[in-house]
């Protein structure tokens, strides 16, 4: 297979902070799959979600036949920094828009999923982008490291709200296509799903080239890349064990207080960065004034 | 070879801030010849692109008219300490305090990015009046309706930390009350007490032991800054000093009514700076010639200086009268840190002796003693910063002067580069020179400096040479007359 060579990460704030600032809605119809008092506004709107995000494309990687699916179809070689612009215009649509924008957002998806087909060369198995199982992960990685970074990094949910937040999450699989049965609904469930999907997973090339990508992409504004190491190493920190020793990454140190606060900082100047691109800060207020109006209601 | 020189200079700046900046120079290849020279730091590049959201978004939401601004404002009011800590925790409190240094005085940012970082502070929400009420009963120790005979609600200026209300004391005093967002003090001073990040971000690769000074001078500055009664002090030793000054006003501290993160003095009106480019060239020659004044005065006869020639510091009221605000870093000098400037300008300005001139630069820490350079190439280094002041005559302070000094200040290519340095006490002083350059240069202001000078400079004590100096001068007289205590200096 002849890969064309990753193109380089300039832009990377630029253009996700521009596909959250038009994601962000206006003016919508109705709340949404989730609402202003949702666990899932809190945990999207965390400190954390660049770790939670980051965090989570390690682990969907390791399913060899979703990372094929990347691998083999989407811009993700040519143009990276605008795939990881869409993912996150999805996610922002599906989880702050109305229903009718999560619905439209979800369909399209799906519709570019059919053509998502073929055989991974790894293990020889075919591939669908639109079947439930791998759907399924994908799904489940988000959540789960949405979790692991706040608990980590961010505001650490109540076991309630852990709970809560897992089961707001389902409606966001089903969106795409996976029936509702199969949709872990707790946190344990959750875990106990995570635990069945691990002897599949592996780490394969491709997933190791585009993680170690990820984890240090090139062309990054230098200032950036600066606070990208901290995001990293936050990630990798947050994994299971067994998903760092499928990578072969080192075990991380302890995480000290001191390191955790590290971490935080630099979130935030990130978050400081990210807020000084065009029309953020207006959607972050859009969307505080609905979270507190929610509140007084 | 490829290697790092860093120079490091701590800027201090008061109503609010303290900040590094931290210049490095680069061969960017072998023999090309070609240097590279960086200003500013990634902490400061951050904090303007930071800027650049205010300048879009900040004055639509909180400088906008009507019912949607007053709507937008109180659904985003700081409400609570957690809301505080959340809007200015995890370093954006410190980013702004950078931002807000970088905004007068690195020459590598645009105007706009200057203004634009000028205001970042506007864009974090005012406090509600519920939880600006409960610092006042908090430390205070009753609700502002009880506190003051009249308390407004509604703030009428943010500060980098704080916010400041218009009130009228029980005694019918009408005062400005600046009151401290609960929390932000703590916020600050923990993401001050973890320096691993600042480290990186500031990109300080000096020996350790400097850049420990560096942040420990930040840690300092700024934890002084958080303590408001510090800056009452300095605030009324600036009034009691000035008192009865004919241009100069320093509003009076109401003592019984300040605290850590209370400060109270009396209310001062008057134009702000932006109002007086509208005005005659002669009203902004004379404002110039105050704020001059009382920067050298401060220094030369109160061994203090005000660390932050912010523009917003300063009301004016024509006539070159001006009333100076805000006192958050004032920095003290002893007389044994003071001798070696004098020294300085001494011997190259009025007694026109080089070599005395190089030895009091090596006596005061600047010029590493056996530097092989020859004495004229220093002198012409250092010439531009007392351009002004070396020969009598009208000069008109210009926006490309104050440029011309912060690249010289700022160049490491310069052959002196590796002999020069600013030890830490002076930090402060070089810093606010820039920005008071910078601020009489956008003022365009015309004077015969050196003529002012002279009558400051403790070594010549010159004749008035202005109306003002000689309304000063009959002031001083009066000061002296009456016995008046000269200023401690700690």
């Amino acid at each position: 297979m002849t890969a064309e060579p990753y193109a380089a990460a300039a832009g990377l704030v630029e253009r996700s902070a521009a596909a959250y600032a038009s994601a962000v809605p206006v003016a919508p119809e109705d709340d949404g799959f989730f609402g202003p008092a949702s666990v899932t506004w809190r945990v999207s709107a965390d400190l954390s979600a660049p770790v939670a995000g980051l965090r989570s494309l390690l682990l969907q990687a390791l399913h060899p036949l979703a990372m094929a699916g990347v691998d083999q179809h989407s811009d993700w070689r040519t143009d990276p920094v605008g795939r990881l612009a869409a993912t996150s215009a999805y996610e922002v649509t599906v989880t702050f828009g109305d229903k009718e924008s999560a619905k439209r957002v979800a369909r399209r998806v799906r519709a570019v999923h059919t053509r998502v087909r073929g055989v991974d060369t790894v293990t020889g198995r075919p591939y669908a982008a639109g079947d439930p199982a791998l759907l399924l992960w994908v799904h489940a990685a988000l959540v789960d490291s949405g979790l692991a970074a706040s608990a980590l990094f961010g505001t650490p949910l109540t076991d309630a709200e852990a709970d809560a937040y897992v089961a707001e999450m389902t409606v966001a699989a089903e969106l795409l296509g996976v029936p509702p049965e199969m949709i872990p609904d707790s946190v344990a469930t959750l875990e106990r799903y995570i635990a069945d999907v691990r002897p599949e997973l592996r780490r394969t090339p491709a997933a190791a080239e585009s993680m170690g990508y990820l984890l240090d992409p090139p062309g990054l504004d230098e200032d950036v890349a600066e606070l990208w190491q901290d995001i990293r190493d936050a990630a990798v920190t947050a994994l299971p064990g067994w998903a760092r020793q499928m990578y072969g990454y080192p075990e991380p140190p302890p995480l000290t207080a001191a390191r955790r606060t590290e971490i935080r900082q630099a979130l935030g100047v990130l978050d400081a960065v990210f807020l000084a691109e065009p029309g953020v800060l207006e959607a972050r207020q859009r969307l505080a004034v609905r979270v507190r109006s929610a509140g007084k209601a | 070879m490829k290697y790092t020189k860093l120079a490091i200079v701590v800027a201090l700046s008061g109503a609010s801030i303290a900040g590094l900046a931290v210049a490095r120079r680069r061969t960017a290849r072998p023999g090309g010849g070609s240097l590279r020279v960086e200003r500013g730091l990634t902490a400061l590049r951050l904090a303007a692109r930071g800027g650049a959201r205010y300048a879009s978004n900040a004055p639509r939401l909180f400088a906008s008219a009507g019912e949607h601004r007053e709507a937008l404002r109180n659904d985003l009011a700081l409400q609570t300490a957690e809301d505080v800590a959340a809007t200015l925790g995890t370093m954006k409190g410190v980013l702004m305090k950078l931002g807000q240094m970088a905004s007068y005085v690195d020459d590598g940012l645009s105007p706009a990015a200057r203004r634009t970082l000028s205001r970042l502070q506007d864009s974090v929400p005012p406090m509600s009046p519920e939880l600006a009420a409960q610092v006042i009963t908090e430390e205070l120790g009753q609700p502002p309706e009880r506190a003051f005979a009249t308390w407004d609600p509604e703030p009428i200026a943010a500060a980098s930390i704080g916010q400041v209300h218009r009130a009228i004391t029980l005694d019918g005093r009408a005062v400005a009350v600046k009151v401290q967002y609960p929390g932000i003090a703590e916020t600050i001073e923990a993401d001050l007490g973890n320096v691993g990040l600042l480290r990186r971000m500031l990109k300080i690769t000096a020996p350790s032991q400097d850049v420990d000074a560096l942040l420990a001078e930040l840690r300092e500055r700024v934890t002084e800054e958080l303590d408001y009664r510090r800056e009452a002090r300095n605030q009324q030793m600036f009034a009691d000093y000035y008192r009865g000054h004919p241009t100069i006003a320093v509003p009076e501290i109401v003592a019984e009514l300040s605290t850590r993160r209370v400060v109270t003095s009396d209310l001062a009106d008057g134009a702000r700076f932006a109002e007086l480019a509208s005005w005659s060239q002669a009203e902004r020659d004379l404002a110039a010639e105050t704020i001059y004044r009382f920067v050298f005065r401060s220094l030369y006869e109160a061994h203090a200086f005000n660390g932050d020639p912010h523009p917003g510091n300063y009301l004016f009221h024509g006539g070159g009268r001006v009333t100076f605000l805000d006192f958050g870093l004032v920095k003290y000098f002893t007389a044994d840190e003071l001798r070696p400037l004098v020294e300085m300008v001494k011997h190259l300005c009025v007694q026109n002796d080089p070599e005395a001139f190089r030895r009091a630069m090596e006596d005061a820490g600047f010029l590493m003693p056996d530097a092989p350079l020859p004495t004229d190439m220093i002198v012409e280094h250092m010439a531009v910063f007392y351009d002004t002041v070396r020969e009598r005559g009208p000069r008109t302070m210009t926006g490309a002067y104050a440029s011309a000094v912060t690249r010289r200040f700022f160049d490491f290519r310069s052959p002196l580069a590796a002999y020069v340095q600013i030890p830490r006490s002076y930090v402060i002083l070089q810093r606010i020179n820039l920005g008071l350059f910078a601020l009489l240069g956008e003022l365009s202001a015309t004077a015969d400096w050196r003529c002012i000078a002279e009558e400051i400079w403790p070594f010549v004590q010159g004749p008035a040479c202005t109306p003002t100096g000689a309304a000063e001068a009959a002031w001083r007289a009066r000061r002296t007359g009456a016995g008046t205590r000269t200023v401690r200096s700690n």
